[in-house]
């Protein structure tokens, strides 16, 4: 269990601390894990009474909760909850807020321990980390800490992110800043070196001598919903694929790390995002496709282009879908492509890693036109966690007649216990200084370099590559599948 | 075939954004005492409310042989409403060794008004992943596949039996074989799967081979509304023993042997099976397979010009829709036959 400590949420009426933070602290808080003393503290512009705050968070946690919220249980994590009103710029606002965290450290336990959550947009970091420092808030008495937990986007290309870094760094120390991925929450990421390593079965085989090649896909049938004016400054290659995507593949491609330390850990990651085959000009346009989704259906209901969205830009070329052929430089994976998809308005939600091992030999049942169907190990990562293997089968009877069929594994329903959400991880790592699940510095401005070259060859270029639209509720534009059948290949039918 | 112990009809309306949530709990209500199971996506696309359930039905007897999702879309663009319907069902069956209820889940939608646009939407959405896509189509071949669905598409069923022209449906099924893994299911062709490996087996004698190479003449009585269903056994015969077609009657037939013979043949029409007999004749050798009305076997008789006789009774398969789907899917193979003997009748098509 962590030790007691205030979380201090700047954003505190914003959707995230709505949605996720509130119910997630909820859900620790009725499994048992959280320390009685810990508590939480709103700061926002708005004006609101403590109670006020609460009932709001109340409301939001029965809604958003993935347990049933009962009321003992809230009415007692509720008087934890403070409401600090303040403007992010005001001085004196981070002052009176620090003279409060004194205050509630004497009555409540908290001992000094201080958790500041930047729930906000990142153009708003810089101001808070300053006061945050000129207040002494990042100031921690013998025994006690004081971290950060940032949100994405860490930066819009490499000189945002390495100046965001420097503003973070010049407040709190690496080791105290906590870069959250939420992706890496989620128990099926967790388990991806879980199953790598703690099986004799698979690690043998995780190399270019028996993988043909990986697919890691992440499809949404929802649109931007109302996010216009932010994803027509990000689209999907810097919202998705450079932190929540890449971080998937660093889990599937990396070395076993030394131990199972925060920094043994990401060391490996760092080392795989290296090893990305950086991408430029005509390789760009050969190995990259970026599309945009058009009018179409999407759940039985006919649905507007990107460009009719509310306020886009009519003729935006912001990409709403990604493809990527990435080629990872080195012994275990030469000649092994990463195929990474990612898109809105798809028929389906879902993220998964699929490694695809190599056929078999064209003998016997695999003889001449016979092909037969690769094995797959899926990593599920949401919405339906799990793992499935597929293999082929003989259908029974006389003939030989193989299908392929899947072994199958639910966390749904395979443990008693519901899988926490990401969010739930996340936090009680960052209150137990664990930072393993979050993103190093280095990781981030990595993963930036090697986004940034495409992006320079869609936006710097004289001839950038064109385009391709996609009817929404389709998987993708037909460049996509072009991409992979230039490889002999196709993308998974999920 | 183990008895459905629970079934239903039609299903319970769900809401489309809610299918995934619905069906998950339909299993979590059941859990410990069923499993589900699945081997492959069946997908039907069909007329109709009535057609919709007609096929629940069909589904509820076709799980207990085969582990499925079945996913059933039915259309109806006249209709002046424009809306989709889901609901959700589950066909349970005892499993084997008789100790656990063995069940497979079943979506079904009704597309109304211009709503059949959607189609391959609602389709991708609700595919199990990984597993092969069956799709079974029962309505009219009107306009080619939606260019990802065909790739998406391993077999396409359909009954060119029921086919009301033929130059549409070729053109879409060309079409739709552009560019595409999707093997041809034709459950016209599989009706006469019984008659064919009925010839093919008497056939393998080295005592009645000989004969085959010398055929003069044949002749093949079909059952109304089977036309299409005898032209393709004739394509099979043709493209089987190399014939070449020099002149095709209303009725009559004439071709060309490889050894250069000519050979002619003809179609009668008369109630009873899909193809209730078929002579063939070769220098007094006669053989004749004959299936009676409502009989489950063809009788074989052959007379050979030693004056020897022989008869024997064979197969003949069963003719309901659940048979020949049944039928179809134990084949497996990418029907290659059927191409050749397709190819072979298109010119009697023409006709």
């Amino acid at each position: 269990m962590p030790q007691p400590c205030t979380v201090v949420i700047f954003g505190a009426t914003g959707d995230l601390t709505h949605r996720k933070l509130i119910p997630a602290l909820y859900n620790i808080a009725a499994d048992g894990d959280l320390p009685s003393a810990l508590t939480v503290v709103g700061f926002a512009r708005r004006e609101k009474t403590d109670e006020q705050f609460r009932q709001e968070l109340g409301e939001a946690a029965r809604k958003f909760s993935r347990q049933t919220v009962r009321d003992e249980l809230w009415d007692n994590f509720a008087q934890s909850i403070f409401y600090h009103r303040s403007e992010f710029s005001d001085a004196d606002g981070y002052k009176s807020l620090a003279e409060r965290l004194q205050k509630i450290d004497a009555e409540r336990g908290t001992r000094g321990n201080r958790l500041f959550y930047l729930a906000v947009a990142p153009d708003q970091f810089e101001e808070i980390l300053h006061h945050i420092k000129q207040s002494g808030l990042n100031k921690t008495l013998a025994g006690s800490w004081a971290r950060v937990v940032v949100e994405k986007p860490f930066g819009t290309d490499l000189p945002s992110a390495q100046k965001l870094n420097r503003t973070v760094s010049g407040t709190f120390a690496e080791k105290d800043t906590y870069r959250i991925d939420h992706f890496l929450g989620k128990e099926t990421a967790q388990n991806i070196m879980v199953l790598r390593f703690a099986n004799a079965i698979f690690e043998p085989l995780w190399n270019h001598r028996y993988i043909d090649h990986v697919q890691i896909t992440a499809s949404e049938p929802l649109g931007v919903e109302g996010r216009g004016p932010y994803y027509e400054g990000a689209g999907a290659l810097r919202d998705m694929v450079q932190n929540h995507l890449l971080q998937l593949l660093c889990l599937t491609a990396m070395e076993p790390p030394t131990d199972l330390t925060a920094d043994s850990v990401r060391d490996e990651k760092v080392k795989v995002i290296r090893s990305l085959r950086t991408m430029t000009g005509a390789e760009v346009a050969g190995n990259v496709i970026r599309g945009q989704y058009a009018v179409g259906a999407i759940g039985g209901k006919n649905v507007v282009a990107y460009r009719e969205e509310e306020r886009v830009n009519p003729k935006s070329v912001t990409e709403t879908f990604v493809a990527l052929r990435v080629l990872v430089d080195n012994w275990r994976w030469a000649g092994v492509p990463f195929y990474v998809r990612v898109g809105k308005r798809l028929p389906k939600s879902s993220t998964e890693i699929a490694v695809q091992f190599m056929s078999a030999p064209s003998v016997l049942f695999n003889k001449g036109a016979a092909s037969l169907d690769q094995n797959v190990l899926v990593i599920r990562i949401q919405p339906d966690e799990g793992i499935s293997l597929r293999m082929e089968a003989k259908i029974p009877g006389a003939a030989i007649r193989i299908e392929p069929v899947k072994m199958d594994f639910h966390y749904g329903t395979s443990f008693g216990k519901a899988s926490p959400e990401a969010y739930e991880r996340l936090l009680l790592d960052a209150m137990s200084g664990d930072a393993t699940l979050f993103a190093r510095r280095d990781e981030v401005e990595t993963a930036w370099r090697f986004i940034d070259h495409i992006e320079d060859a869609w936006h710097k270029s004289e001839h950038p590559p064109a385009l391709c639209f996609y009817p929404s509720g389709s998987w993708g534009p037909k460049e996509a599948d072009e991409l992979l059948q230039r490889d002999g290949r196709s993308w998974r039918r999920l | 075939m183990a008895e459905p112990t629970v079934t239903f009809s039609r299903g319970l309306p769900v809401e489309i954004g809610q299918i995934d949530r619905e069906l998950k709990k339909l299993w979590e209500q059941a859990e410990g005492s069923s499993t589900r199971a699945s081997l492959m996506n069946l997908a039907v696309y069909c007329d109709g409310e009535t057609a919709m359930i007609q096929n629940t039905e069909l589904i509820s007897s076709f799980t207990a042989d085969h582990a499925c999702r079945s996913i059933v879309i039915a259309v109806e663009p006249a209709s002046s409403a424009n809306r989709v319907q889901a609901w959700i069902s589950a066909h349970c069956h005892m499993s084997r060794a008789g100790e656990k209820q063995v069940c497979c889940e079943q979506i079904s939608f009704l597309l109304e008004g211009s709503s059949k646009g959607v189609f391959p939407n609602i389709l991708f959405s609700h595919l199990d992943s990984d597993l092969p896509l069956y799709l079974w189509w029962q309505s009219e071949f009107r306009e080619p596949l939606e260019a990802q669905l065909r790739t998406w598409v391993d077999r396409l069923i359909f009954d060119s039996a029921s086919w009301s022209g033929w130059r549409e449906p070729f053109a879409f099924l060309n079409d739709s074989l552009k560019g595409s893994r999707l093997t041809l299911c034709d459950l016209n062709w599989t009706r006469t799967l019984y008659l064919r490996q009925a010839l093919a087996q008497l056939f393998d004698d080295p005592v009645n081979l000989p004969y085959l190479d010398c055929v003069q003449k044949w002749n093949a009585t079909y059952a109304p509304g089977f036309q299409l269903t005898a032209l393709l056994f004739v394509g099979w015969l043709a493209a089987q023993l190399g014939w070449e077609l020099v002149e095709a009657g209303k009725d009559l037939f004439v071709y060309k042997s490889a050894s250069g013979q000519q050979v002619q043949g003809k179609l009668d029409q008369k109630e009873g099976a899909p193809i209730s007999e078929c002579v063939l004749a070769c220098n007094d050798a006669v053989f004749r397979f004959a299936r009676d009305p409502g009989s489950d076997f063809f009788h074989a008789d052959f007379n050979l010009p030693d004056g020897c006789e022989r008869h024997y009774l064979l197969p003949a398969g069963r003719e309901e829709k659940i048979a020949l789907l049944d039928q179809e899917l134990m084949q497996g193979g990418k029907h290659r036959v059927y191409l050749k003997a397709l190819l072979a009748a298109e010119p009697l098509f023409e006709r």
